[in-house]
């Protein structure tokens, strides 16, 4: 298959992760505000689930963008850019989705905070991976 | 399991992950220049064998300065575009990029540089070891 049809599917499957990602991260937060409460472990349950589609959905975005670049790691200029936010973003995705399926329910108050801050830390890296990938079609439409 | 060790193992997994990517990379990356050079190699335009082979350099050098170096560094070693040394890519392939191109990377050159321009170029990257 040519690139283009690779720069196609790269577009249309970065959203999902990015998607999920937040909606982990909209769902743990109203967790941790609702700590005590039933609803709290639906929301938990529900952030869990998104935040591992997030961490599956990634592996066809990685399949096509390498496919599309011919097997450009890093690249320059914008895309270097984009790297530079999308591979970090990658690796979180994958640590924190491991570490909340192992960790299951019982995790203390603390230590779910500091995951949700992780979590934001990724929402962040997610968008600027985005905001860079914006630029390249931008640049070189 | 405990938050530390469910961390490692998180770790674990996303070092696993990237590993497999940059597999994957390389893989590509090979594969891409072996297939460039299954294509019918490249035939300069007749013109270009008229050119002494230092005068083909020194203006494949000029035109580099004019067109490329602003993108690709005046060394050539990658700014904004990709080091350009030791190429792994046939002819043909590098003039297919000059002219067409690269769709999100690489704006074309076909309309600027003329084709024994192009062969000009291509004389000079290959020095570019």
């Amino acid at each position: 298959m040519s690139p283009e049809v690779w720069a196609q599917l790269h577009g249309a499957t970065t959203h999902f992760p990015i998607a999920l990602a937040l909606s982990a991260v909209a769902c743990d937060a109203a967790a941790l505000c609702l700590w005590q409460r039933p609803l709290a472990e639906r929301l938990h349950f529900a952030g869990k689930l998104a935040l591992a589609a997030a961490a599956l959905a990634c592996l066809p975005v990685i399949v096509s963008g390498l496919l599309m670049t011919r097997g450009g790691l890093w690249g320059a200029g914008a895309l270097r850019s984009h790297h530079a936010f999308a591979w970090p973003a990658f690796a979180l995705v994958i640590v924190l989705a491991t570490w909340r399926a192992l960790v299951g329910a019982a995790i203390s108050r603390r230590a779910f905070a500091l995951y949700l801050a992780a979590l934001g830390g990724l929402a962040a890296l997610l968008a600027a991976a985005g905001y860079w990938g914006g630029e390249l079609l931008q640049r070189f439409p | 399991m405990k938050p530390l060790p469910a961390f490692l193992v998180g770790l674990a997994a996303a070092t696993a992950a990237c590993a497999s990517a940059a597999t994957f990379a390389v893989v590509l990356q090979r594969r891409a220049a072996a297939r460039s050079h299954e294509q019918p190699a490249y035939a300069p335009p007749p013109e270009f064998a008229a050119i002494p082979p230092a005068r083909r350099l020194a203006e494949g050098r000029r035109l580099f300065l004019n067109s490329c170096a602003h993108c690709h560094g005046e060394d050539g070693r990658g700014d904004d575009g990709p080091d350009l040394h030791a190429l792994w890519v046939s002819d043909r392939r590098i003039a297919t990029v000059i002219h067409g191109g690269i769709k999100g990377e690489m704006p074309s050159f076909a309309k600027k540089h003329r084709d024994v321009e192009i062969a000009e170029l291509i004389a000079y990257l290959r020095t570019l070891d």
